[in-house]
């Protein structure tokens, strides 16, 4: 675990810190013992008689609330003595509950997580460490991208099953290009290729070519992969001020090129919100979102999509984790629980219920299954180009962000907004973001 | 420290000691019985969990731990927040900033539409409703999606200045006018503390009006010498609480910025700084400390309010006329 | 003539208080792809089916969420009003030894900011065994009928210090006990101060987002506020116009709500009656 500086505490005296515990400890009798309360082996049988509810607790749309339901609802019927409370909401505020429930002790047995804060809640001991089912074979991952499941992995352990496969995926306007008669961009084209091909659609269709990406954090990722470096790289930075000059001046020079939209504009185009994002809002051409984002973009407007990977060499990129589900190491029904994980990763049924809606199933299997079944045009061509770019993909691929990762990408966006606005200049930037990565992940 | 916001005693009546000794007990625990709803709440409810916050900001807690594995760090966190902490200084400035002037402007909106709303009008129950709609939508994302839409650089606003022959601006998207689209947001809300304003309006005493009117004074008159110092303990309720819910702007921040404080940290209120670091960040002991921090400064504030009002806030329970 | 002006003058601020709602009006009638591109106030494609897709978007009606929220709201204003107005009742009138110390604390306890003690709340009610279960309001509605909500007690505190003191004196010299008092005396007095702590229970706990979403897990359960956020997953296609839709009409009740209870702010206080 990185050196988190938060507890180099001044020694107060062993004594004190002693009797304080333990008039604490007094008070944790009640159930003021929050995650790790329940450990032990416990459980009370998976596969036998004993009826078991198991909480899950999954972000989404109504859409995938019925996908969800209908899936579990199939394992219920295959183990009768198994049922679920289940509660979703929208990803608004599904942390902080999280969190919230976690605090109290009362964290779901299962429960969707992302990068950005599986490391976070593994390393405090929430989840349940994965390693010894999937050796066993209980949670079978055999058919799983090895760099797929591995990127569930911190510090060693498996902390929780990769339920969807992405990677970066750059979606632009094909409409708005045809109309101007212009080209679209191909995959493997330079950086400096691919800006020139964006200003010269601002010029040509008066619409800014491109979103800037400079505080797109997973297309910092895929440039510093493919520049000797990485986002991370054993628990530290994989990058220094050099790096993120050079990615600032990139982009500065875009902007002046005009091959981008206004600050301003930028800005709007950089919140996370699907309905916001530049090319279906009408004001770029295109943006910088992942490969399985595609068809949801494709429901906010009228015109055709296309979806590529992000400019230069595509083996930089790698085949990610949308999202997982986890258990918590505090379960009394671990073993039904990791079951049901299982279930929903790998039975062929399941994975036709739930589809493509999390990502490109994780196992290969299933991923046929579906994408031989799929109706939907845009699905199937996402489908296509997911499997596609995952034959151009390296062979090695990042391990799952550390502590802090957050906090890195709200850092991005802060330090890479104030280049954009012209307060800061891309030099002083990238010294700013390598300072504040650095005190995010908690590296001295 | 008790804060005594009452004016002096009336002149308790004459009457005999032993009487006036027993009365004095009955009030003592006929006070004790009146308040223990609000005991029981406070012991059971409030106190506790504010007490555990304040144990917490001088632990490095997370949420993901339980509170018994929190590690002491004394005053580390407080010590982060006021040395190594740019974003901490950089909330406070804009707390600040927004505190001392959106809350005058809603205030002054408020009374001086319940002064507009207050005479007999037609229509005026409906007049009222619409006024208040804006505050009924709290801080609803919707809100938010309007707002934003409103004040970017197509929205209606910049259609409305060119009308003036003004060239617009990206307000909401701009670091430097972002602010302000907050502030306007919040002043728009002026509908709650209005309502409160035409409530205590309605509990000025009408013969005192005629009484005035019959010996001759104007409409001003009659505003300075009864309206605002009758209206005096309604006014400083709303400065007190405007002032309070200024400094602890949340929400509209929240849904305006989409939960960032952006641009650049432009709209980063404290209560948004403090929410980012317990519930994103999950550094709930450092957000104890920022929230307790929070509590003595306001606190303090809250002080001022009080002692100043002691010279110009009317209470009729008081002996003065 | 003056009345003339005002009536303008009122009208133009209103125009532009309104403009915004009218906007989301505008909005919810608009079609999901215009939503993203077009800003004016007029919808090109009329789409009022947002209204049915918004209303049985779910698998229960959105009835069901208003019902849930119209209940909660409405035990809390029972709540708030009654254990508020007994705490300002102690604090604002009658004299008692500590006044002065309670009155600073509940001061004291409207300032520290709530995200903080969400955690420990939680906590709190789950030791107390509240949390889930059959009947997962409790932790929502108790605190209230506790008189927790120190913004109210204040206000109640405030009003009743403009009601004149020689009344509860007369009453006194007839022999009157506090409670009394209360009963004949301040309570009658009081409506303005009950109506407006009504109004604003009601309308900040149907928009009260975060308690709502950390206690509520069952669908079923849900208030209009966490069900509203249901339609805007960022991660997938939003449904900005149905949610709009809903929004909208979720202010209906609390608009409703408003102009019943402010009709019972309209009649001035006229004291001479009480001294008869």
């Amino acid at each position: 675990m990185p050196f988190d500086p938060r507890n180099a505490t001044p020694d107060q005296g062993t004594a004190f810190r002693t009797s304080r515990r333990t008039l604490l400890a007094g008070l944790a009798a009640l159930p003021l013992l929050g995650a790790a309360a329940a450990c032990g082996d416990d459980d009370s049988g998976s596969s036998g008689s004993d009826k078991v509810e198991l909480s899950f607790f999954w972000w989404g749309a109504q859409a995938r609330a019925d996908l969800t339901e209908k899936a579990l609802a199939l394992y219920t019927s295959k183990h009768p003595n198994v049922t679920f409370k289940k509660t979703w909401q929208a990803n608004q505020g599904y942390f902080d509950k999280l969190a919230t429930l976690t605090a109290g002790g009362n964290a779901p047995d299962i429960f969707q997580i992302d990068d950005n804060y599986i490391s976070e809640y593994a390393s405090r001991g929430v989840t349940l460490d994965l390693t010894p089912y999937k050796e066993s074979g209980k949670l079978d991952i055999t058919k799983f991208p090895e760099s797929l499941w591995k990127y569930g992995e911190v510090d060693g352990k498996l902390a929780g099953m990769a339920m969807g496969e992405n990677t970066q995926g750059l979606v632009w306007n094909k409409t708005l290009l045809d109309k101007f008669k212009l080209p679209s961009p191909q995959t493997g084209m330079t950086w400096e290729a691919f800006i020139d091909w964006a200003a010269t659609v601002s010029k040509t269709a008066k619409v800014p070519g491109t979103q800037d990406p400079s505080a797109v954090y997973q297309a910092l990722w895929v440039y510093l992969r493919q520049n000797g470096g990485d986002l991370y790289k054993d628990g530290k930075l994989g990058f220094d001020e050099t790096h993120i000059n050079k990615w600032f001046t990139l982009w500065k020079t875009a902007r002046d090129k005009g091959a981008t939209p206004t600050p301003d504009i930028i800005h709007e185009g950089n919140a996370t919100d699907i309905s916001k994002q530049l090319v279906v809002t009408g004001k770029a051409d295109t943006s910088w979102v992942w490969v399985n984002q595609m068809p949801e973009l494709k429901k906010n407007t009228k015109d055709e999509l296309g979806v590529m990977a992000y400019p230069g060499d595509p083996s930089a990129q790698w085949a990610r984790a949308s999202m997982y589900f986890s258990v918590f190491r505090g379960s009394p029904h671990k073993d039904a629980a990791v079951d049901v994980l299982n279930f929903l990763g790998n039975d062929p049924e399941a994975g036709k219920i739930l589809g493509t809606d999390r990502g490109l199933p994780s196992n290969l299997d299933v991923r046929k299954l579906v994408a031989d079944t799929v109706t939907d045009a845009n699905m199937k061509q996402t489908i296509t180009v997911q499997n596609d770019l995952g034959t151009k993909f390296g062979p090695s691929s990042p391990t799952v962000p550390p502590k802090g990762h957050s906090k890195v990408k709200t850092e991005l966006i802060r330090i890479a907004e104030e280049v954009q606005y012209g307060r800061q200049t891309p030099e002083a930037g990238a010294a700013a973001f390598v300072t504040a990565a650095k005190a995010a992940i908690g590296q001295s | 420290m008790p804060v005594r916001p009452t004016a002096p005693r009336p002149p308790v009546p004459a009457a005999p000691r032993r009487g006036r000794a027993a009365r004095r007990r009955r009030e003592d625990l006929a006070g004790y019985i009146f308040l223990s709803p609000w005991l029981l709440g406070l012991l059971g409810i409030t106190a506790i969990p504010m007490l555990i916050s304040l144990y917490l900001s001088f632990t490095d807690y997370s949420p993901l731990i339980s509170v018994t594995e929190a590690n002491w760090v004394g005053l580390d966190n407080y010590r982060r927040m006021f040395t190594a902490d740019p974003s901490y200084w950089h909330a406070v400035r804009v707390t600040v900033t927004f505190a001392l002037i959106a809350v005058p402007l809603k205030l002054a909106s408020a009374l001086g539409v319940a002064l507009l709303l207050n005479k007999a009008l037609r229509g005026i129950a409906l007049f009222r409703g619409l006024f208040y709609l804006p505050s009924l939508l709290g801080g609803s994302v919707a809100l938010a999606i309007v707002w934003r839409s409103m004040f970017n650089r197509e929205g209606a606003f910049n259609s409305l200045l060119s009308l003036f022959g003004v060239a617009g601006k990206p307000w909401v998207n701009d670091p430097t006018w972002a602010l302000p689209t907050l502030m306007l947001l919040a002043i728009w809300q002026f509908g709650a503390p209005m309502v409160i304003f035409l409530a205590g309006l309605k509990q000025v005493p009408t013969e005192l009006y005629e009484a005035a009117s019959v010996d001759g004074a104007g409409a001003w008159r009659q505003f300075r010498h009864i309206t605002l110092p009758m209206l005096s303990p309604v006014i400083f309720f709303n400065l007190v609480l405007e002032t309070i819910h200024g400094f602890q702007g949340f929400t509209s921040a929240f849904v305006l910025s989409g939960g960032t404080g952006g641009p650049v940290d432009s709209t980063l209120m404290y209560t948004l700084d403090l929410y980012i670091k317990g519930f994103v960040e999950l550094d709930m002991g450092y957000a104890s400390a920022m929230a307790w921090v929070f509590l003595v400064v306001v606190g303090l504030i809250t002080v001022v309010l009080f002692s100043t009002g002691r010279f110009w806030v009317h209470y009729s329970d008081s002996a003065e006329k | 003539m003056r009345s003339k002006v005002r009536l303008l003058a009122l009208i133009v601020i209103l125009a532009f208080v309104l403009y915004p709602l009218l906007w989301m009006v505008g909005t919810s009638l608009k079609s999901p792809e215009e939503i993203a591109s077009n800003i004016g106030l007029i919808p090109r494609s009329w789409t009022p089916g947002n209204f049915a897709a918004g209303w049985s978007k779910f698998d229960i009606a959105f009835g069901r969420f208003f019902l849930n929220s119209a209940m909660v709201a409405g035990l809390t204003v029972v709540g708030n009003t009654i254990s508020c107005l007994l705490a300002a009742y102690a604090l604002g009138r009658l004299r008692f030894r500590l006044r002065g110390m309670w009155f600073a604390i509940m001061i004291g306890t409207l300032l520290l900011p709530g995200h903080v003690l969400i955690i420990p709340q939680y906590i709190l009610f789950r030791t107390l065994g509240w949390v889930g279960g059959d009947w997962p309001y409790l932790p929502l509605l108790v605190p209230h009928f506790l008189a927790t909500e120190a913004f109210f007690v204040f206000l109640m505190v405030q009003f009743m210090r403009g009601i004149p003191r020689e009344l509860d004196e007369a009453a006194v010299i007839d022999g009157a006990s506090p409670y009394s008092v209360f009963r004949h005396v301040i309570l009658p007095l009081s409506r303005p101060a009950l109506v407006t702590t009504a109004i604003f229970s009601f309308i900040w706990t149907w928009n009260d987002f975060f308690r709502q979403l950390v206690y509520l897990s069952d669908l079923k359960d849900y208030t209009a506020p966490v069900a509203l956020t249901l339609f805007i997953d960022s991660t997938s296609e939003s449904s900005v116009g149905p949610m709009f839709a809903m929004s909208l009409l979720s202010l209906v009740p609390v608009f409703l709500f408003f102009v019943a209870f402010q009709r019972l702010l309209v009649e001035g206080i006229n004291t001479s009656g009480l001294k008869g």
